[in-house]
């Protein structure tokens, strides 16, 4: 199950984030994901380490913590999307495919001619359509 | 790591056991000790001792198989076989009592069986030391030695003669001793290992425990080997079949079976990680340690001891993470063995501070369950008494209760309800809260130094929020402080508010009041514009959920506390007390995070105003509080503080508030004072600059209340940064000013001009100036307006072209006047009214500089001086003249004014010089030189000894302006081995030399002296500007210039043959005249000359027409022709070639010299004395 996803800047700012959880670790999500901006640094900066995956958007597990495992997806605008997971055995593919919809929806998001680059996105349309697409995740994973 | 027993921490060490012959043990140990690999020792001094070694009285395994197993490992077998079961037993004799009397002997004999029966149970290995004196060696009988070998069943080689007082000897003596030490001991753990593994091979074990037992000691027997391979896979087989009791076993109580399992898994996985830590592979040890980790944590336990299962995961990350640390000091290479599973580890699991702040987690997670326990147990009734004797059985995780029982003590198992209140009593004992932090320090710190500073700021967090707990509120508030900024730096508002929450408390823990009110602020004015109280933020430090409602909450707390109005209980009891004592003054900023909270942009509305004029400025204010703010009092400072004034609420007075105000300031009303959420206050007022430079808005101070006070620093609208946070939101944004165009471009600061110069300066004619000349410039400065108090005059001497007066190449230090323009004085200080009473003399003067003081001038009175610039190159300059005067006589209050005025000069060269040479007309001579110098093109002109030469000065003005010439001389260097006609002359009156003229005057030169060269000397020609011409000249003294050029050299040579044409200067038509030619010889020798007439049409000729002819040596041939002009006008006479053989050298007058001028009849004009006049000069 997807409990959290992020939308963060060029200057690692939270332009949106919003977690899918019952229980009372929003704080401790959001946490986790601006720790996890170290490990999108990290790989940036080093990219040797990730030779086949040059030029490619996902980045992969970032790390895996207590209860969660955090992926991480970096768009050519340099804006990073950051997922947070309970499951433990996740498929790349299943990632991949919900990052793929989820950068559809930003991109749509920002296309609006109201939206100020680099601004939170406080479309309700996008809240909607990101609600759906992390429901799906579950599941696509289920099934 | 530090809690587990030293044996399992360290690589096992063989052991050995020395008996007998005490003296030397404390040799042979060290010895031992310092091989490599090392081997322990035990030392018995006699052989009566040796039943520590003994085996112990117990069972046969066999025997005992259908009994079942007590517990998995034995706790004491590692220390047993580290410590006291050695591997082999070395017996030492001296050889005094081996080659002694029969009863020595047979005390020997004794001694060895008696510690053969004592090793046999255990297999130890023997070895037998004979000691004997270096002197003596040879005396050992030789049948007692084999017979000792016999009796102790020994190879030779294990049966060693120990010499110990050769130094030699001693050193062979030992390493053989080492050597069959270590084989000995190698044998015995590897029989040993043999003998365990064999009975795992053969299944021959009752229980999964046995297997895990037999799988257990193999490895340890390979690690005395040091195979660590082998050591690894055993380990790792006991690990595995672990596994499998897990859950089926019912040999205990299920609370204490799966401790027990837990610990022996953590054992066995730490030796397994030592091992492929020290071996370098990191990944396999992570990917262990991950799958360790994975399996185990689900087992959790009953519930009512779950923090056992905290406090057991905590450890694994704590004891790895100090593995990984240990080995990644002697393994650097981290990061580049990270091979196979790439995608399967992530960056930080490599590095030691991620387990260290899990281990962190799982420590606090131990702590609130276990609290929660004790508390549930408190609820059940005291956890006290049946806790008593606990202690720690025979088996590795286990425990049980120890009894008494007449003096013999047996071991009582425990029920899991015991073992459950034993673990509680235990958890009580500890404190955890300092090792929470001292792990989260160490991962902040590790982080940190990976550059990771978010990671970093999260393990603060967690370490600031248990100092907080704490109640260590200064070391939780300096932690928080520092994260805060990159929360800040990077707008994570949810954290940043979790942050400035916590640090809200701390300040008000610590009883700091500007702390509260700046962190209250913040958070009151952080862009947190929802109202719902999302469930999910329950956890969310002190300061409650982000939200609109608790923004409102603080602000009203915070301005509660500072107008000292809200006496709330809360502001009293914590010494939170803003009053006329304790005043609180806030200072914002540019970086100050309380930007938010006030804004002040100030504009002006105008670039640059004159002194004395009103100009407009527009303050606006902007705040994000999420209430509305009541200001009572504004006031406004600037760098110049006669501008200064204050704005005051019309809507009530505040006396009290404008009792800090400086008595005289200008104090305006506005309206209204109130700061809207998100809208700006604009208040535009007048301001009357008087004095020039520049004038800025620095501070605008808020006062609320009478002792709360905001000094927020003015901004300029054009270089306004965003706000902090806000920048991120979608808000729209507003402009400070209501005129868009002073929003983009408004500056704080505004440009006072000096107040206009009443006074002229007035610089001279701009002649150019000649190279050479003193040049005079005339400065006047006449005051208009202004009566001039301490002028200063200063002058510069600037380059046209931007440089300096020097060119480049001529910057050479060592040259004195290599300036091409200097200033060389100033003069003809006339004060128009003589008062020299207040005036200093000032006068500084440098080649390009000039500073003078000007005396007091009254209004209209005028004053000048003249300033004196020598060119010594041409060049143009500028001429920067600048006065600078205070308009009243009290200068400390005034301000200067300037007056600039500037004058481009050109330099220019007065007159060029340039000569030639002639030789005199109608005479020429053969110069042999010529001929050559045709070739090469050497132009040195050559002049014929002993005859006279013309030498042509020509002189030409190239200035603008007319001089006077006054004279020109010809200066001979050396010898006078010529002579010059005339040497020098001053001429009658001057001459009027207009620009762009030549003047040329005539030299007749006669080489006398014999050297082919001359030197020619110098023409000095003086001259000066002509002072007759109506210009302003009259007040500068014109000084007469030489200007003086150096001739070049010339050749001097006698010319062998001279020819020189004579015919008159003009003839009549049809009367004849005579026309020849002589050429004269000047050599010792006979000359051949041809010549020849060439016939004229003009001319009707008699005389030798074409022929040759001698001349004799020092004597000279005339060739005369008779010839009757039949043409008019100039006519060409009949052209005479002369050729001299000799030189192959010919010669044709040239066809000036060779003209006459045909009059019709006799022309009306007298001829003077040609021969009586001097040369003249012409003038062309």
């Amino acid at each position: 199950m997807i409990v959290c996803v992020a939308v963060v800047g060029h200057q690692n700012n939270p332009l949106y984030i919003q977690s899918f959880t019952e229980a009372d670790d929003a704080l401790k999500l959001h946490h986790i994901v601006h720790c996890s901006l170290d490990v999108v640094d990290e790989r940036v900066n080093n990219p040797k380490k990730s030779g086949p995956t040059l030029n490619e958007t996902f980045l992969g597990l970032l790390y895996p913590t207590e209860n969660y495992k955090v992926y991480g997806y970096l768009t050519n605008t340099k804006v990073k999307f950051i997922m947070v997971t309970t499951d433990l055995d996740v498929r790349d593919a299943d990632v991949r495919n919900f990052f793929r919809r989820f950068h559809a929806a930003y991109v749509d998001a920002v296309s609006n001619p109201f939206h100020v680059p680099g601004k939170k996105i406080t479309s309700r349309t996008f809240a909607e359509r990101v609600s759906t697409i992390v429901k799906s995740f579950g599941l696509n994973a289920a099934g | 790591m530090e809690e587990y027993p030293e044996e399992l921490r360290t690589p096992p060490v063989a052991l050995a056991c020395l008996v007998g012959c005490p003296d030397f043990h404390a040799l042979i140990t060290g010895h031992l000790h310092s091989q490599q690999p090392p081997i322990n020792t035990i030392a018995l001094p006699d052989f009566s001792k040796i039943s520590v070694i003994s085996k112990a009285a117990k069972e046969n395994p066999a025997t005992g198989l259908g009994k079942p197993v007590g517990g998995i490992l034995k706790r004491d077998w590692l220390s047993k076989h580290r410590t006291r079961v050695p591997a082999v037993v070395a017996a030492l004799f001296t050889s005094d009592h081996v080659s002694g009397n029969p009863a020595q002997w047979l005390q020997v004999c004794t001694d060895l069986e008696n510690l053969k029966a004592t090793i046999q149970g255990r297999n130890i290995k023997l070895l037998v030391v004979v000691v004997t004196q270096s002197s003596s060696k040879d005396d050992t009988s030789e049948d007692r030695m084999i017979s000792l070998r016999k009796r102790a069943e020994l190879d030779s080689k294990n049966l060693i003669i120990f010499v110990p007082d050769d130094p030699l000897e001693l050193k062979q003596s030992l390493n053989r001793l080492g050597t069959a030490c270590a084989e000995l001991a190698n044998t015995y753990y590897r029989d040993e290992g043999r003998r365990v593994k064999a009975r795992l091979e053969r299944k021959n074990f009752g229980s999964i425990e046995l297997n895990i037992r037999y799988c257990f000691k193999v490895a340890v027997y390979a690690e005395f080997r040091r195979d660590w391979l082998e050591a690894l896979k055993m380990y790792e087989e006991a690990y595995h079949a672990l596994r499998e009791v897990v859950g089926i076993s019912t040999r205990l109580p299920p609370i204490q079976c799966l401790v027990e399992i837990k610990r022996i898994a953590e054992q066995l996985h730490f030796k397994m990680s030592t091992l492929l830590l020290h071996g370098g592979k990191v990944v396999e040890a992570i990917t262990w340690f991950r799958r360790h980790i994975n399996y185990y944590r689900r087992l959790n336990g009953a519930p009512e001891v779950i923090f056992l299962h905290w406090e057991w995961l905590s450890r694994q990350h704590l004891v790895f993470a100090q593995l990984l640390e240990t080995c990644s000091a002697t393994v650097q290479n981290v990061p580049t063995t990270v091979t196979v599973p790439a995608d399967k580890l992530t960056e930080w699991e490599l590095y030691p501070p991620y387990y260290y702040q899990l281990s962190a987690h799982y420590l606090k997670e131990k702590n609130s369950c276990l609290e929660f326990a004790i508390s549930m147990s408190e609820d059940v009734g005291g956890i006290y008494g049946s806790v008593e004797s606990v202690v720690a059985s025979v088996y590795i995780g286990q425990f049980a209760r120890l009894l008494e029982h007449e003096g013999t003590y047996t071991m009582q198992a425990l029920t899991d309800d015991e073992y459950a209140r034993y673990t509680l009593a235990e958890g009580k004992r500890f404190q955890d809260s300092f090792e929470i932090i001292a792990l989260l320090k160490r991962s902040f710190e590790a982080y940190n130094n990976l550059k990771a500073s978010r990671m970093a700021s999260y393990c603060g967090v967690q370490m600031a929020r248990e100092y907080f707990v704490m109640a260590e509120f200064s070391n939780a508030k300096q932690i928080f402080e520092n994260i805060a900024s990159l929360y800040r730096q990077e707008g994570w508002l949810t954290l940043l508010w979790e942050v400035l929450g916590y640090l809200r408390e701390c300040s008000r823990g610590i009883s700091s009041v500007k702390d509260f009110i700046e962190y209250s602020l913040e958070m009151a004015a952080m862009p947190i514009t929802s109202n719902a109280v999302a469930p999910y933020f329950r956890d969310c430090g002190p300061a409650g959920p982000a939200s609109l409602s608790q923004r409102e909450k603080i602000h009203k707390e915070a301005f509660g506390v500072v107008t000292g109005e809200s006496g709330t209980a809360l502001s009293e009891n914590n010494g939170l007390k803003v009053n006329g004592d304790c005043p609180l003054y806030l200072e914002i900023d540019l970086v100050s995070p309380l930007r938010v909270v006030l804004l002040a942009s100030v504009a002006f509305h105008e670039q640059i105003v004159k002194p004395g004029a009103r100009t407009m400025i527009t303050i606006s204010l902007q705040s994000q509080l999420p209430l509305n703010v009541e200001i009572d009092q504004l006031e406004v400072q600037f760098n110049q503080s006669e501008c200064n004034f204050i704005i005051t609420s019309d809507r009530k007075p505040h006396l009290a508030a404008i009792s800090h105000v400086h008595p005289g300031r200008r104090v305006e009303t506005a309206p209204t004072l109130e700061l809207l959420t998100n809208k700006w206050l604009r208040l535009t007022y007048d301001v009357k600059p008087d004095q020039s430079g520049k004038l800025e808005c620095i501070y605008v101070i808020a006062r609320i209340g009478p002792n709360f006070t905001i000094c927020c620093r003015a901004e300029s609208p054009a270089s306004m940064n965003d706000l902090p946070l806000w920048k991120f939101e979608d808000i729209t944004e507003t402009i400070p000013t209501k005129d868009p165009g002073l929003a983009f471009s408004g500056q704080k600061a505004i440009q006072v001009e000096e107040s206009e110069p009443q006074v002229d300066l007035k610089l001279g004619p701009s002649g150019p100036a000649l190279v050479g000349e003193c040049f005079i410039l005339p400065v006047t400065v006449a005051s208009k307006g202004h009566a001039i108090h301490s002028g200063e005059l200063k002058i510069n001497l600037v380059d046209t072209k931007g440089g300096g007066l020097l060119s480049p190449r001529e910057v050479e230090p060592f040259l004195a006047d290599n300036l091409h323009v200097e200033l060389v004085g100033i003069s003809g200080q006339e004060c128009a009214d003589h008062s020299e009473a207040n005036f200093d003399n000032i006068q500084k003067i440098q080649p390009s500089f000039g500073l003078i003081s000007v005396p007091f001038l009254n209004v209209g009175d005028s004053w000048s001086c003249k300033l004196k610039i020598k060119w010594n190159r041409p060049k143009p300059i500028m001429v920067y003249v600048s006065l600078g005067y205070h308009p009243h006589s009290s200068e400390s209050s005034s301000q200067k004014v300037h007056v600039h005025k500037s004058l481009q000069i050109e330099g220019k060269t007065a007159v060029t010089i340039s000569h030639n040479y002639m030789l005199p007309f109608r005479r020429d001579s053969l110069l042999l030189s010529n001929f050559k110098a045709n070739r090469d093109s050497d132009h040195t002109p050559t002049l014929p000894f002993n005859e006279t030469s013309i030498l042509i000065i020509s002189v030409k003005n190239c200035s603008e302006v007319p001089l006077m010439l006054l004279s020109m001389s010809l200066e001979v260097e050396g010898d006078n081995s010529c002579t010059i006609q005339p040497q020098e002359e001053e001429f009658r009156e001057p001459v009027l030399h207009v620009p762009e003229v030549v003047f040329r005057k005539v030299f007749a030169v006669i080489p006398k002296g014999n050297c082919s060269t001359l030197k020619m000397g110098t023409v000095s020609l003086k001259w000066q500007r002509d002072s007759g011409v109506g210009e302003d000249f009259h007040s500068c003294p014109t000084t007469s210039q030489v200007t003086k050029h150096r001739l070049s050299d010339v050749n001097v040579e006698l010319p062998p043959l001279v020819v020189s044409l004579k015919c008159p200067p003009h003839a009549i038509v049809g009367n004849p005249f005579t026309y020849s030619v002589t050429i004269q010889n000047q050599t010792e020798l006979l000359q051949e000359i041809k010549y020849s007439l060439d016939d004229s049409p003009s001319f009707v000729s008699s005389g030798p027409h074409n022929d040759m002819t001698f001349v004799l040596p020092k004597s000279e041939h005339v060739l005369s022709y008779m010839l009757v002009p039949l043409g008019l006008g100039s006519q060409q006479l009949p052209k005479v070639t002369v050729t001299s053989v000799r030189y192959n050298a010919g010669f044709q007058p040239s066809t000036t010299s060779s003209t006459v001028f045909i009059f019709p009849s006799k022309p009306r004009f007298q001829v003077s004395d040609v021969g009586e006049t001097r040369p003249e000069s012409i003038t062309e």
